[in-house]
């Protein structure tokens, strides 16, 4: 039996738990001199984690073509914003993708289709 | 992790208390003046630091060693370099012997400014409490078992 989905959907969540975290701090230093926001970009985290679900987390990487304020700080409130909530809607659709395939795995394993 | 979001998000709600704070204390004392000798008042800076939130080491086991949680926490407070404000009003006892009353440094418009920047980042993080919390149950009542 093919359970690969399992270990897909472990990944995504996985990345997209980190992209989480990132961002709620890169809004929390939004007024601290210097900082700088950091993201993960999705697609390659994503395959490193399926190729090797036991890796660490992969580097967050800094943000490109971003305007820096004249305390060295280069966060967009809007911008992260933005990018948490996208976040957030991708979490809860892969959450619920996550939980179709396992139903219809039940609904396979159960010997009564009527579920008794 | 997830579950480090909302201390994340926590710890900037902390820091940016800390900052209104600092702004009211400010603006509590723009007219203050002191008498010849004394110290007058001095804007009051809050200083932002980026720090890893407690109870998140550098390897907490769990692989992402690569991304500690960080939070924000205030590093310290820095009295304004501005200068001071002199009026010169010789019927003041206040008044110094060339007639002039020292006024503190503040200034009203800047204050302003930090407070609105500082209620800004103060809403983003409000808002991120929401979506991790709105998102947590939406995980929740998605594993459901029916």
């Amino acid at each position: 039996m093919n359970l690969g989905f399992l270990n897909f959907y472990n990944a995504v969540l996985g990345v997209q738990q980190q992209r989480a975290s990132l961002l709620a701090n890169n809004i929390a230093n939004a007024d601290t001199p210097g900082y700088k926001a950091v993201d993960v970009p999705f697609e390659s985290a994503l395959s490193s984690q399926i190729s090797d679900p036991t890796s660490a987390d992969s580097a967050p990487e800094y943000r490109a073509n971003v305007t820096v304020a004249l305390d060295a700080n280069d966060v967009s409130l809007d911008s992260e914003r933005v990018e948490a909530a996208s976040n957030g809607e991708q979490m809860i659709g892969a959450a619920t993708f996550l939980k179709q395939s396992t139903a219809d795995l039940i609904t396979a394993l159960r010997p009564n289709p009527s579920g008794n | 992790m997830s579950g480090n979001i909302y201390t994340i998000a926590g710890s900037a709600l902390d820091a940016q208390d800390a900052r209104m704070s600092a702004i009211a204390s400010n603006l509590a004392n723009v007219d203050s003046i002191a008498a010849p000798g004394q110290t007058p008042y001095r804007a009051h800076e809050v200083v932002f630091e980026a720090a890893p939130v407690a109870g998140d080491s550098a390897d907490d086991g769990l692989g992402d060693t690569n991304s500690p949680a960080l939070g924000v926490q205030v590093a310290g407070t820095v009295l304004s370099n501005a200068p001071l404000k002199q009026q010169h009003d010789p019927a003041s006892p206040d008044a110094d012997a060339n007639g002039n009353v020292t006024g503190s440094n503040v200034s009203q418009v800047t204050q302003m400014v930090d407070l609105i920047d500082s209620s800004n980042t103060y809403a983003a993080s409000v808002a991120v409490l929401q979506e991790a919390g709105r998102v947590d149950q939406q995980m929740l009542s998605s594993f459901q078992v029916t």
